[in-house]
């Protein structure tokens, strides 16, 4: 009996967590916005038992999402930033972690705490430096008419979709890059060896080899940037404050910032989190795929 | 008619009423298409329009204009006269972060033998929101005409007892003493007064704006501004606005077709100079980074006292509010919070805020929210050089109040939807 109980007990921190800080916490946003609001104060009063959740909520934002709705551009727009984000963060963060964990030597431990350093500044703050670095006068602009690169200064902050990009791949890139160094370092280098012994090109061993192994980094990094942000709202607010480069994470803090329909909000989130959901299954299938391929490769 | 939380609102659809209506379309339940085929209107809030038929505030309550004046009713007697303030331990003042010169409560805290704690909210919904959960326990807390009927009507803010508030008769504006929007000084006393108006740089913007037929066209004009224009991130003043431009003064109607049309011209502003909104036109305007913004009165002149840069002249900043009558001025209240426990004390502190020299010192070495004292008047403060003579105009007196006076007022619960979702229109960008 003990024997029995022993090892699953193990789990059981991480399944009160989980419960305290995901089930709890998703079940009272899904209360919320299946609720309803209370008429004199405007707070949310959600409605605990699903026999009787009220889905009118739902419905308004499936309406203001579908095209033609009023949010139907500026979730499209959030999915267009998320995924060209994704993609630079992609291009950047992989050359960086492959350096890093085949090339780096004795330098690696100083590039990861390098990587790791911006993260010890509060995002807030680290967005409000490119705000100064990216005025008019800053120092963005003065290197870049320096260089030759621009011949006047350009307006990063007159509310260009290029900047939110810009700054969400800032903000993002060392949350990609540490699993997909973790990814990378873990591969052995004999599968390497193999494929070049067996004639393969360098850039032969790396498509056929170094990339599917390292699939599951790529895509737990890109999950792991992916989710904050879509529901990012400050970053925009900070860079651009246009409402053309607005994300569906600024409407979510609109409802929610003290107005009639809080459930509005609750009722985004959940749309949000079911599409995101979609994802996370996508990569859930892609990690148990991968496992059992490299399983094969190693019984081979 | 008001529901208590849990009763069910008209047009609710419980998710068992959902399944029966939708049983014939059950294949398309999982689609956005089925529920939305099925759920038909399950969002208003609460009713309208009071057992008359006259529209009411959330709380129930009439609506106040500046034409119509509301007495509040007393959810309880207010404390008796005479009594003794309450000293040591902790005395909380809940208000938009950094709009009260703490040295002043330092003071008030010294002279009454309590440490004074400042709790900030976001805005003032979502403040009274955290207030009814019993996330804050303050004492006193700043409050908007706009949204005293929630705070009375979710007993939220205490009655006055005004035999402790003598400066209340003796310092403050006629018109605000009795204000319309609490008949009697039932629940607030007033604490700093605004209007909305434009401000601009003057080396930048070239266009002479006070000389246009209507000055608020310039956003519509500003394409060579793309990107330096920008309007309060506020959905009563950004409509508003733009109602006031189609020469519309009802900035309290819930007319759907003006506020729909009010939000359609706002969408016009993306194509023109890639609009912004933020609040911070006190610090973006007078450093440059923005040339033309909304903008508060008291911005300026608070952006005149400590963000123009050393070396620019005051005469950079320019700023332009619309004549009386076409205006809206505002101004923000000070109300005693349910969960005070030191209710004496919280009169005292609301006497103290309208202190000549308390409100002139937290005006001019502050925030730059002008009080409404009798003794602020523009002349006195462009003598005292408190004021540049070119932002004169940003300075109110009690002639800008009247029954013919602007103001935003509460809205009807189903008001309060169409602006905050016409807002989110115009927020969302799109075509």
């Amino acid at each position: 009996m003990y024997r029995r109980w022993l090892w699953p007990g193990f789990a059981s921190p991480g399944i009160v967590w989980l419960v305290l800080l995901f089930v709890v916490p998703f079940y009272a946003v899904l209360g919320v916005a299946l609720g309803t609001v209370d008429p004199i104060l405007f707070q949310p009063v959600p409605i605990w038992n699903p026999l009787e959740w009220n889905v009118g909520w739902l419905a308004e934002v499936f309406h203001r999402l579908a095209p033609g709705g009023i949010w139907f551009d500026v979730w499209i727009r959030t999915v267009v930033y998320v995924a060209a984000s994704l993609a630079l963060c992609l291009l950047i963060g992989y050359p960086v972690a492959y350096y890093t964990a085949r090339h780096a030597g004795r330098w690696k431990g100083l590039i990861l705490i390098l990587i790791i350093l911006p993260l010890w500044i509060s995002y807030m703050m680290r967005m409000l430096a490119w705000v100064n670095l990216l005025q008019a006068d800053g120092y963005v602009n003065r290197f870049l008419m320096f260089t030759h690169v621009l011949s006047e200064p350009r307006d990063w902050l007159g509310g260009n979709s290029s900047t939110v990009i810009f700054a969400l791949v800032y903000g993002y890139i060392p949350y990609l890059i540490l699993p997909l160094f973790a990814s990378l370092d873990r591969i052995d280098r004999s599968h390497l060896e193999a494929a070049r012994d067996l004639g393969a090109s360098p850039w032969s061993a790396f498509r056929q080899v170094t990339l599917p192994l390292s699939k599951t980094g790529i895509l737990g990094g890109a999950v792991l940037i992916t989710l904050p942000m879509f529901g990012d709202y400050y970053t925009p607010n900070i860079v651009s404050s246009s409402p053309k480069t607005s994300m569906i994470g600024n409407q979510i803090d609109l409802y929610f910032h003290g107005g009639p329909q809080p459930t509005i909000g609750a009722a985004l989130t959940i749309v949000l989190a079911a599409f995101l959901t979609l994802l996370m299954l996508y990569y859930l299938r892609s990690i148990h795929r991968a496992q059992r391929d490299v399983g094969a490769v190693g019984a081979l | 008619m008001t529901h208590h939380p849990k009763e069910r609102r008209p047009g609710y659809l419980s998710r068992r009423d959902f399944l029966l209506r939708s049983a014939g379309t059950a294949a398309a339940l999982s689609s956005a298409g089925g529920l939305l085929a099925a759920c038909g209107n399950t969002t208003s809030v609460a009713e309208a329009t009071g057992t008359s038929g006259e529209p009411v505030g959330p709380g129930g309550l009439p609506l106040a204009r500046p034409d119509k004046r509301v007495t509040l009713p007393l959810w309880e007697d207010p404390i008796e006269s005479g009594l003794e303030p309450e000293t040591g331990g902790t005395f909380t003042v809940y208000n938009y972060p950094a709009y009260f010169y703490k040295k002043l409560l330092k003071e008030f805290g010294a002279k009454y033998d309590v440490e004074v704690q400042y709790t900030p909210f976001d805005n003032i919904n979502s403040g009274l929101q955290r207030l009814a959960s019993g996330a804050v326990q303050p004492d006193v807390m700043e409050i908007t005409p706009d949204t005293l009927d929630i705070g009375v009507a979710g007993k939220l803010v205490k009655p006055l007892n005004l035999d402790y508030i003598p400066n209340l008769q003796a310092n403050i504006w006629p018109q605000l003493v009795d204000p319309f929007y609490d008949g009697g000084s039932h629940y607030t006393v007033p604490y700093t007064c605004y209007a909305t108006g434009i401000a601009w740089r003057t080396d930048k913007i070239t266009e002479d704006i006070p000389g246009m037929a209507q000055p608020w066209d310039i956003f519509w004009q500003s394409q060579a501004y793309k990107g330096k224009v920008a309007l309060l991130s506020e959905n009563r003043e950004t409509i508003g606005m733009a109602l006031l431009r189609k020469g519309i003064t009802d900035i309290n109607t819930e007319d759907p077709a003006q506020v729909n049309q009010a939000v359609s011209d706002l969408k016009e502003l993306y194509g023109v100079c890639n609009i912004k909104v933020d609040d911070i036109q006190y610090q973006s305007v007078p450093e440059g980074s923005s040339w033309l913004h909304q903008a508060w009165s008291g911005d300026m002149i608070a952006g005149y006292i400590y963000y123009l840069p050393k070396g620019t002249p005051a005469s950079a900043l320019g700023y332009w509010k619309p004549e009386h009558g076409k205006v809206p001025v505002q101004n923000d209240c000070f109300a005693i919070c349910s969960t005070t426990k030191k209710p004496v004390l919280s009169h005292l502190f609301l006497n103290y805020l309208l202190d000549n020299g308390v409100a002139y010192e937290n005006f001019v070495d502050f925030n730059g929210y002008q009080p409404p004292l009798n003794e602020i008047d523009p002349e006195t403060l462009l003598k005292k050089g408190v004021v540049p003579e070119n932002l004169a105009n940003s300075v109110l007196t009690d002639a800008d109040l009247g029954p013919d006076s602007l103001q935003y007022g509460t809205l009807t619960s189903k008001g309060q939807q169409l602006w905050e979702d016409g807002y989110s229109n115009f927020l969302a960008g799109g075509s």
